[in-house]
């Protein structure tokens, strides 16, 4: 195969895994596998060392640091920034967790309390906007 | 997750964000969930889930944990997140508030 089409193939597919990613965030299978994202750009890194093997033109070296640019940040980001440390939480299955009491949006107070004996509840926490 | 609603299911969401953006946000996504807020994390902390300077700007930021409780606040099953990125599937919740014991 050509080296242009190589490099074509390698940018398609770099573009395809972070595309991908990114619009695919509402499918569960696809959020909670975010290690897909850094495999995908390592195919791309891949193939644009193919490219460089096989013709060694200045568009397929770029193209080679472009993929191992995007491939290094990649990976940086999903297996060190964005790791979370084990917590200490003090919630265990079989307990009952201590109770919260907070405002909703009106001002209300919440309680786990409220709930006892009326309804299950699921308690989530999340970061903020997203 | 309105079969969580038919399922007498509520569900109320921890975060330190200001509430009316939060409310904003459950309308938006029709949502029927009940947010809460906890402005300077104290019951997050309480509970150990907070990632320290786990934040954008350093800040602490909580942990996204996703806990079912049965009808005796009870916990029976948890879910702790440990890739910022990674939310639980909502079938699996699902699946958990299923399994409790009718009333």
């Amino acid at each position: 195969m050509r080296s242009g089409w190589l490099v074509v193939l390698s940018l398609l597919t770099a573009v395809g895994a972070i595309a991908g990613y990114s619009q695919l965030l509402r499918v569960p299978a696809v959020r909670n596998q975010p290690e897909g994202y850094v495999a995908a750009l390592a195919i791309a890194t891949t193939i644009a060392a193919l490219a460089v093997a096989l013709g060694r033109r200045w568009y397929a070296w770029a193209t080679l640091v472009v993929s191992l640019v995007l491939l290094l940040g990649s990976a940086t980001f999903n297996f060190v920034l964005a790791r979370i440390p084990e917590p200490r939480t003090t919630l265990r299955v079989g307990e009952r967790p201590l109770d919260l009491t907070l405002p909703d949006a009106d001002g209300r107070l919440v309680s786990l309390a409220d709930y006892r004996g009326q309804k299950p509840v699921v308690l989530v926490f999340y970061r903020g906007y997203w | 997750m309105s079969e969580a609603e038919k399922a007498g299911v509520e569900i109320v969401a921890v975060s330190p964000d200001p509430n009316a953006r939060s409310h904003e946000m459950a309308q938006r996504l029709h949502l029927g969930y009940r947010f809460v807020a906890d402005a300077d994390l104290a019951v997050t902390r309480r509970y150990g889930l907070v990632h320290v300077r786990g934040g954008q700007s350093g800040e602490d930021v909580p942990i996204p944990t996703t806990v079912v409780l049965d009808r005796d606040g009870v916990v029976r099953w948890l879910w702790i997140s440990n890739n910022f990125q990674v939310r639980p599937d909502p079938a699996d919740v699902l699946r958990a508030v299923r399994a409790l014991p009718a009333a």
